[in-house]
Formats: structure tokens, sequence, C-alpha cells
């Protein structure tokens, strides 16, 4: 936008809001950079930026934990979980938007519906079923209940929904297959919302703590949320330099895709009307 | 009937909640033929393209097409390629990918599908844009794109459903002419929708034309506007619309309009006695209504209300009784108010039953040697506006 542009007609007033609300969101993030690089004593007796840049808080994480091994725990499950969330959400809104069959509109109704089921009240049932599958302390134990997602659905057949329906028609006049039509037309015309709705899983899955708590108990299988939690609970009180460089190291990759496909994930919620 | 012609077998469309819209259909699309397919809005012209296509079922009845009932036949067996109004290009592919990806699909061989495009591209002057995507070209170079996809399947039947309702005037007359070169060059059978007369006038050899669900006239453009079978074919088709004026048949030779009295002759009086009808409308095409000044005893009399000037034409409003003609003149010679009478040119006039609306017929003697359309397509096509390339 111009700059002009912000002084015109009351516009100024806004963009004050936002700049505070983009402040108060900011804010944490900064203070956790500059914190992990912090000693102790420079947190809470110095100012907002450290006196002395020192990587030792990262260095003592590393020796306390297999970090490299959580990490790598964290990327998989979260890689796995939004692949398959992505591909089952894709294909059923594809079949919701361009296939007439019978109930269409009840099963969608009930599947959306899952949306508002508190995780709570799945959490005890999953856990056992979880359990007697023998999956317990297992990343693919972490992962199974999360292979679908009927917000995937609602995000992306929203995306379909506004794809002018002559395109899917000329590819059934010239004889074209269901799955070809949604690989070489519907994907690639729908594909800044299904890279934008995989982003959201990625991230929800990547900060997901309380699903993983139950399942995983072990160090090495843990993944970077409860790991987190490791030094906050660690005997002798909270070593909140040692909790800031853990939080530094767990929000980069999800802060470095936001950056990366920023303009597809505004795209979709600009366009489904909702708002992130 | 030739093999690959399109026939529609007492064809009935409706959807889930009850409402019809096209009402048992009969008409025969004949095999390399120029079909248009015109109505007001709502007629259910589209809903019968896209029942040939095979985009919308068939509720009842049969859909006939290369010799084969195609109720159940999917829309992608059936040879048909469809421009669609809004082109439906695939705005992530180029030019060329739109136009050859069902060929590549199908697995055409590769130096077929290159020979293919080369000559369609050639053809509509597309070659240049061959790179482009299509948010990179103009509405008219969009609509060619469209064609040229459809062309480059060279399947028995073309499908256009409304393709230049998107481009501006100027561009639409060229394209309606290159389209009938099209069709000329290639044979395919051509279905066209539209809404448009001009567009419907010039670019078919038959019309059929529609009004809710039911075809009203299907016949060749001249007879469409010289011999409408109705009253709605007759004011839908020509512009201004046809005078439609209320008369009763008083026997001997009079035909009654209002208070006033117009002597037929012997040919005209032969078919409202054959019909057996009283109560008719008459029908006068402006440009026949010729009006004289003053009133007079032997036509009908009238006052102008008021005149139109179109340019190189006037449009005279008269007021006759309580109804309103139009008259279409060179000249003008009476205004506001004034006294005009006119007497119908006979050869050119139109009765309908007032009951069912159904034209009455015509006299032999005007019949015999009318079959113009070509010369009537030519005068058409001539008074079209001259356009600029």
């Amino acid at each position: 936008m111009k700059i002009k542009g912000i002084f015109k007609d009351g516009q100024i007033f806004w963009h004050i809001l936002m700049f505070i609300l983009i402040l108060i969101s900011v804010c944490p993030i900064l203070f956790a950079f500059t914190g992990s690089v912090k000693t102790l004593e420079d947190l809470y007796n110095g100012g907002f930026f450290p006196r002395e840049i020192i990587f030792d808080n990262f260095k003592r994480i590393a020796a306390a934990v297999p970090i490299v091994r959580i990490t790598l725990n964290t990327f998989i499950i979260a890689a796995c979980v939004t692949a398959f969330k992505v591909i089952t959400s894709t294909l059923a809104a594809y079949a919701f938007v361009y296939f007439d069959f019978r109930g269409k509109q009840i099963i969608y109704f009930i599947l959306i519906s899952t949306i508002f089921i508190p995780f709570t009240v799945t959490m005890i049932p999953n856990y056992l079923t979880i359990s007697k599958l023998g999956l317990v302390d297992k990343i693919f134990g972490v992962m199974l209940p999360q292979l679908a997602d009927a917000s995937g659905i609602f995000l992306i057949r929203q995306a379909m929904r506004a794809v002018p329906k002559p395109l899917t028609e000329i590819a059934h006049l010239d004889g074209i297959s269901e799955l070809r039509i949604l690989k070489d037309i519907i994907i690639p015309v729908t594909r800044p919302a299904i890279i934008s709705t995989g982003i959201i899983f990625f991230i929800n899955s990547w900060n997901e703590y309380v699903w993983p708590t139950l399942i995983l108990r072990s160090n090495e299988n843990f993944t970077l949320s409860l790991a987190m939690q490791v030094f906050t609970d660690s005997e002798g009180g909270v070593e909140y330099t040692m909790t800031m460089a853990m939080a530094v190291i767990t929000m980069i990759l999800p802060i470095a895709l936001y950056l990366i496909f920023q303009r597809y994930i505004m795209s979709t919620f600009a366009s489904s009307g909702i708002k992130g | 009937m030739a093999g690959k012609d399109i026939i529609f077998e007492n064809v009935k469309k409706s959807y889930e909640d009850k409402t019809t819209v096209i009402e048992n259909l009969n008409l025969t699309i004949k095999e390399g033929e120029r079909l248009v397919l015109l109505g007001p809005s709502g007629c259910g012209k589209s809903t019968t393209l896209r029942m040939i296509a095979g985009l919308e079922d068939v509720t009842e009845g049969k859909l006939i097409m290369d010799g084969k009932v195609v109720n159940d036949i999917p829309s992608g067996k059936r040879g048909v390629s469809m421009v669609f109004q809004n082109y439906a290009l695939y705005p992530h592919m180029t030019v060329e990918k739109n136009i050859t990806y069902a060929l590549s699909v199908h697995k055409v061989d590769k130096n077929d599908i290159k020979e293919r495009l080369e000559q369609v591209l050639e053809i509509l002057g597309l070659k240049e844009y061959a790179g482009r995507k299509p948010k990179e070209l103009s509405g008219g170079q969009r609509q060619r794109v469209a064609l040229a996809r459809a062309l480059v399947k060279r399947s028995d039947y073309l499908l256009l459903d409304e393709p230049l309702s998107n481009l501006d005037a100027k561009l639409r007359l060229k394209a309606r002419k290159e389209l009938v070169k099209i069709h000329e060059l290639y044979g395919q059978t051509f279905i066209y929708v539209t809404h448009d007369q001009v567009e419907a006038m010039t670019v078919a050899n038959r019309i059929a034309l529609m009004k809710d669900g039911v075809l009203q006239m299907l016949d060749t453009p001249y007879r469409v506007y010289h011999r409408p079978a109705n009253v709605f074919t007759a004011t839908f088709i020509g512009s201004p619309s046809m005078n439609i004026i209320e008369a009763e048949w008083g026997g001997g030779e009079r035909l009654m309009v209002g208070d006033q009295c117009l002597k037929l002759p012997q040919m005209w009086k032969e078919i409202v006695e054959k019909h057996g009808r009283t109560k008719l409308y008459l029908g006068i095409r402006p440009e026949n209504l010729k009006l004289c000044p003053g009133h007079n005893s032997e036509g009908l009399n009238a006052e102008v209300e008021y005149v139109e000037d179109y340019g190189n034409r006037y449009g005279i409003y008269i007021k006759l009784g309580e109804l309103e003609l139009i008259s279409m003149a060179d000249s003008v010679f009476a205004g506001r108010g004034e006294k005009v009478h006119f007497v119908p040119d006979y050869d050119h006039i139109h009765l309908f039953d007032r009951e069912n609306t159904n034209s009455l017929g015509y006299p032999a003697e005007l019949e015999e040697g009318k079959e113009e359309s070509n010369s009537f397509m030519q005068a058409i096509l001539n008074e079209s506006p001259k356009q600029e390339d």
C-alpha cells in the first residue's frame, strides 16, 4: 500500500490498532529469541537485548536430550499426518463437490460436525484403541488417529467449489477419467488452498502436546513440545533460558514454512471467509 | 435418416424438484447442418444442448446419436466437442497445452497431435499465442482457443453454448463469420445455442426456436422470419417485433379490426374459411406497414403517436384504437397527432388463430418460388454494419 493511503479516510486508526496487535503477537517470539542466547543472570537483570550472545543453552539441550532424534520424530509425525490429511481431504472434497450420490448432504454434515467434538471427548477412546494395538510409546501411535480431518475437507471443498463447473465438464466431454481430472485440473487450480491447508496441518501437528504426552513415554521417542516439558519441570526449578532455547528450536521450522508459503495461506483464508 | 443425425424422440427433462425444463421434445438435427437453438432465457435451449453433450440426463424419451440410443452413454464416449460460454480454458495450461491436453491423455500419436495443433493454430490465427496462458489473452483470443480445442478433436458434433456472448459487438460480427467458414471447412454437425436472433439468422441452416421447454418452430431462417408458425415466433424474430392486431372474421371478405373493416383478397379468404375460426390475430411486420396521409375507408385509420429517428430509418408509432403499432419508414410525412391510414400489403400479412396462437398457414400463391433462404441470408449479412478487422 502507498504511504499516502495509510492516512486517508480514518485508515490511520486501523493501522495503529493493527500495529499494536502485531506487537502483542510478535513480542513473546522476540523475547524467546533473545532469551535463548542470554545467560540466566542476563535474563533476570538485563534488558530486552542480550549483553552478550551465548549459545550455551543450545549446547546443554543437545547434551541433555537426543535433540536431533526428537526433531526428526516431530518432523516425521508432522509430515506423515500432513500428507495423509491432505490426500484424504482432497479426495473427499472432490467427491463432495463433483459427485452426486445419495445422502451427500447428510454425510457432509455429519463429517463437518465432527470438527466441533472436543478433543477431550475422543482422547480416552483413542488412547484405549492405540493401547490395544500395542502402539503406545511409538510415533505411529501418535499418527494413527490423525490421518483424516474434517476441517481439511471443509477448506479444500470450499476451494474446489470456486472452480467453474465447465472446467470439469469439458474434461468429461473429452473422456478424461476422474483421477486425471483431479490430478491434472483440479489440484493445480486449487493448489494454493491445498498447500495452505497442508501448512496448517503441519504446524498443528508440530505443536501438538496433549496427545503425544499420552502416547509417548521414552525420551528418544519424544516430540519437540514434549522435550520442552523436560526443561520446564526439571528439578531445581525452571531454567528459562533453556526453555527459551527449546522454544526457538521448536519454532524455527513452522516460522520458516509460514514465511515461504505465506501467500498461499493468506489466499485460502481470504477466499474461504475464515479468519486465521 | 442419415447415420449421424441427432434425434430427440419424445424427450422430457425434469429435475429432482419436479421442475420440467423440456416437454416432449421431438427434433431431428441433420448430419452436417448448422442448427441454432434459439429462445429467451430459461427456454431450455442450453439444457437441450447439454443433453446432447451428456452433461444432463434425459428424464424420459430417447436421444439417438450416430444411430444409437445414447441416454446412458457417458459424455466422453459420444464424439462431441463443446465450446462453453465462458470458454472453460484450463487456467494453468498454455494455449498449446489447452488444445492438445485431451489428445495427449488419450495417447494420440505425437506427430498427429503436432499436425492437428499446427493446422488449428493456423486456421484460427493463434500461432503467436501458443505459449501464453489464458489470462494473458483477450476475450476474442480465448474464444478462439476454446474453438481450437473443440476442433482439434475432430469429433462428429460441435456444440456451441452462446460462444460469442462475452465478446463485444464488433468482434462478435467477425467471429460469427469465422464460425460459418470453419463449419464449411470441417463439415461437422454444428449445434449452436444463442438468444441473439441476428446471430441465429446469420449462422443457422435451420433454427429451432424454443419457449418454456417447448419447440415452437424448426425451419430455415427465411421461413422462421417470413412464415412464422405461431405468434411467439412471429414476435420473437424481427426487431422491432411484428405488430399483432386482434381481428375478427366477419364473413364475406370482411376482416374486422375494432370497428374498422378490411377487405381480404380471395387467397386469404380461402385460408380463413378453410380454418373455420373467427377470432384471429392479424400480423404485420413494421417494414411492411406502409403509412399514407389522412384517413381513408379503404384501410385502417390511425394517429401518429411519436416518431423515433434511427439515423437511416424512422420508427413511427401509431395508435390504432387502444393498440400501439410501429411502422418502419425511410421518411416521415406526419407529425404527432396527425391522421394516417394503412392498407396492408396482403403478400406480407400473417393470420393467427387467437385461441391457440398458431398460424392459419399461407396461400399457395405466396409459397411458390419463395424458398429463397440463401438470398435472404445474403441480405441479412449485407445489412450487418461493416466491421474493421
